[in-house]
């Protein structure tokens, strides 16, 4: 027992904000994977003489424009939230942390090149640049994952360059290269889990940027295809029949902002346990 | 450097003098209420801002395309007859100090005298009249509105002031959707040539009209300006006129509330609490639409070749159930292109407005088809994603798989012109909206085999059709042509090309320090636009 408290999982139990965001994420996880089984209507059955309908205990979050049940439908949207989400950041963590260990490992041409791929890619704006790809794109799902890995994956290469250059030079790794340590012993054994605590802040960190990322081109239009249940559809609907029924715009935000605490909380926790100098000066 | 730093403190409390805490909120209050006042300045204070959800984009008449050159234009320049605003299909003599039908192949018109061009470019005459059409007529101009002006063979000058419509054959609709109309727009002969042939620049060279072009903000707005040397009948209410682009209703109406617009459109989904309840300062008009809303087939896609599958897809498809989620019920499903009132209206369709999702099935079948999958592309406007999410669910019911494609105003409009790319191979279902004026030829115009790849992005293609279109328009018989038209609808509906949805209605939102000018169905005529 005295162990488990020391490990990460252990020191997270007993950090209030970690545990308020792991119950936030478990919560919208657990809807999102059994949405079927919790949905009380089927998310595209349309009710059309209970349109715009205010919440009610049939339905519990009210209904859209065709008289679909709002609650349903942001349950399917989690699904759709999660699978960008995750997916996206997985790829683009993947690409991130491979091309900045090689640009820290890498010769200096090769690393400036790199930085220069990644600045270069940071200095548009995110919204921007994701609706010029998205309109050379079909739209969908999988544009939606493209675009998101596009415009996020050169911040962690930027990180875990920084990180990898850091350590490189690090007298722990200059000793191993003294005893004649091979380059892949050095790289998996040592750069690479000491990049990884960063590196997960910052996916932990991003997830909801990245679902923030789906719903707002979702709701400008150029993300999902109408009738998909995603959240920034359902914000979309709501700002187009605002004046009819506020409770859309307000189902439609509240999973947004709840994600983005839960996972904002969980990257805080994750950094204050997993940096040593925050650790250290505790 | 302390010593400089305390000169720039004093000179800087000079300038901004400490203020307590009473006077910080009177001048919070002050901001505040001057924040407020742009609210009810707009029209008010000589500047009026009419909404357009169709940018206006081209900058000489003889390209022009559709409803946003129109009514930029039509307060820009002048035709020799103009509609008139109100409730009743009628038009006024704007250049023309007489016009008349002299034949069936002949129209003759004399000119006001004294009616100048601006900016020095003297006064108009027949010749400029005469220039107008034939470069709509010239091959080499290309000209999209070349239908408009049907069999017009040339203009003859008889004089400084006065000419002659030539005409192969007689062509009655001329007199309602060319002269009044784009087609109709008189452009000054000396200029173009000036400019090479064209007017490619957003400020045109000059113009006849109550307003003039001040500048232009791609994607926002054109910006007019009174024209002092307007020397018409109709002067300029106002000393700024702003067409403002915004695609979508909602949109729009949040701007008239906010100040931002004194006159727009709105979506059929807020009349019901419009009408009851406008907000205040702001009235609301209904007026029946011309408008003609279809969902459309490429019948040269692979998928769409078998007319089953077409047939198919037409009973699919629910009609009523789409306008009552998308049009919330205040408009009736149309029988074709041709709205109730005009010559050609047929009073019901082929296929009944409910569809029958069992028909589909069998259709399918018979066709051999299993597991359809079509892909339909519409504006993202949401009435038409209200409309493809319900066509989504009752397609379903018939085993066909819908997905949409939402286009921006810019990618919808040239999906299927040949001209602007390949993506017409690929497109297979459209729902589109065209407009329309009194006259049916100009709704079938759109959809005669000249037009493929240009407007007729069906790729409908049919001889019978072509034909009674050709023939209606010399047609002087109104009873005949009503006939020829209701038959050229039944051609294009067994076809399984077209499924016809609604012709909608005209609901408008306006300032009530405006009294709108407006067509009879309610889209906007700026240069009959007063100060109520």
């Amino acid at each position: 027992m005295s162990r488990f408290r020391h490990t990460l999982l252990g020191r997270l139990a007993r950090d209030p904000l970690a545990v308020m965001a792991i119950v936030i994420i478990a919560a919208l996880v657990v809807m999102a994977v059994f949405a079927d089984l919790i949905a009380p209507h089927d998310y595209t059955a349309m009710h059309m003489t209970d349109r715009f309908a205010a919440p009610s205990a049939e339905f519990w979050l009210g209904t859209d424009n065709l008289g679909r049940d709002t609650f349903s439908r942001l349950l399917q949207g989690g699904r759709i939230a999660l699978t960008v989400g995750l997916t996206a950041v997985i790829i683009s963590g993947v690409i991130g942390l491979v091309l900045g260990m090689i640009a820290g490992f890498g010769p200096r041409w090769l690393d400036n090149a790199l930085l220069f791929f990644f600045d270069t890619l940071r200095a548009y704006p995110t919204i921007i640049l994701a609706l010029a790809l998205a309109a050379l794109m079909p739209r969908g799902l999988t544009t939606v994952i493209v675009v998101v890995v596009i415009t996020s994956f050169a911040e962690y290469g930027r990180v875990v360059r920084t990180q990898t250059l850091s350590l490189k030079h690090a007298e722990f790794i200059l000793a191993e290269r003294a005893m004649g340590a091979s380059f892949g012993r050095i790289v998996f054994h040592h750069i690479l889990p000491n990049v990884l605590g960063p590196f997960f802040i910052l996916a932990a960190m991003n997830l909801p940027v990245v679902i923030t990322i789906e719903a707002g081109m979702s709701f400008l239009g150029v993300g999902v295809p109408p009738g998909t249940p995603s959240w920034g559809a359902t914000l979309k609907d709501g700002f187009d029949h605002i004046r009819q029924t506020p409770w859309l715009i307000l189902a439609g935000g509240l999973p947004l902002i709840l994600v983005t605490l839960g996972f904002t909380f969980l990257g805080e926790a994750l950094r204050d346990q997993l940096d040593p100098k925050l650790r250290s000066g505790r | 450097m302390t010593g400089s730093f305390e000169m720039s403190k004093t000179a800087l409390h000079r300038a901004f003098p400490v203020l307590n805490r009473r006077q910080l909120l009177a001048g919070a209050a002050g901001v505040s209420a001057a924040a407020l006042l742009p609210v009810r300045a707009w029209a008010q204070d000589g500047r009026l801002n009419i909404r357009v959800y169709t940018e206006p984009d081209d900058f000489d008449p003889v390209d022009a395309s559709g409803f946003g050159e129109a009514l930029l234009y039509g307060a820009i320049y002048r035709n020799l007859i103009q509609y008139e605003s109100g409730d009743d299909w009628s038009y006024r003599l704007d250049l023309a100090d007489s016009i008349e039908q002299t034949s069936d192949t002949t129209i003759e018109f004399t000119l006001k005298e004294g009616q100048m061009w601006s900016d020095g470019y003297g006064e108009i005459t027949a010749e400029d009249v005469a220039f107008t059409f034939e470069r709509i007529l010239d091959p080499e101009m290309n000209s999209r509105i070349k239908p408009d002006v049907g069999p017009l063979a040339r203009v003859e000058v008889t004089g400084r002031y006065s000419g002659v419509f030539h005409f192969d054959e007689a062509f009655a609709p001329f007199w309602w959707i060319a002269l009044p109309y784009l087609a109709g727009t008189i452009v000054c002969k000396a200029a173009i040539e000036e400019a090479g042939g064209r007017i490619t620049t957003e400020v045109p060279p000059t113009v006849s009209g109550p307003y003039r072009v001040r500048e232009l903000r791609p994607g926002e707005r054109w910006v007019l300006e009174r024209n002092a040397d307007y020397t018409g009948d109709n002067p300029a209410d106002y000393e700024r006129l702003d067409i403002v682009y915004i695609g979508d209703e909602a949109a729009a109406e949040i701007a008239l509330e906010a100040g931002d617009l004194d006159f727009t459109e709105v979506s059929p989904g807020s009349v019901g609490r419009l009408q009851g309840n406008p907000p205040a300062g702001t009235a609301m008009s209904m007026h029946p639409s011309l408008f003609y809303v279809w969902v459309g087939m490429n019948m040269e896609h692979p998928k769409f070749q078998d007319i089953r599958v077409r047939q198919a897809l037409q009973y699919a498809i629910n009609v009523n159930a789409i306008i009552e989620a998308a049009w919330y019920g205040v408009a009736e499903p149309s029988t074709g292109i041709i709205a109730p009132g005009l010559i050609g209206n047929r009073p019901e369709s082929l296929i009944p407005p409910q569809g029958d999702p069992q028909r589909a099935r069998e259709l399918l079948a018979e066709a051999g088809v299993e597991n359809l999958q079509v892909t339909l592309n519409v504006l993202n406007d949401v009435t038409f994603t209200t409309a493809a999410q319900v066509m989504q669910a009752t397609m379903a019911q018939a085993g066909i798989e819908l997905n949409i494609e939402v286009h921006e105003s810019g990618s919808f409009w040239t999906l299927g012109v040949e001209a602007d790319g390949d993506r017409w191979r690929d497109l297979e279902m459209i729902m589109n909206r065209f407009s329309m004026l009194p006259d049916p030829s100009y709704a079938t115009a759109w959809f005669v085999t000249e037009q493929i790849g240009d407007w007729n992005w069906e790729r409908f293609s049919d001889e019978e059709f072509d034909r009674l279109h050709r023939e209606a328009r010399s047609e002087t018989d109104d009873a005949r042509r009503d006939e020829m038209y209701r038959r050229a609808q039944d051609i294009m509906e067994e076809s399984g090309a077209y499924r016809f949805i609604t012709h909608g209605v005209t609901p408008n939102l306006f300032h009530d320090s405006t009294a709108p000018g407006t067509r009879p169905d309610g889209l906007p005529l700026a240069q009959y636009f007063r100060r109520a």
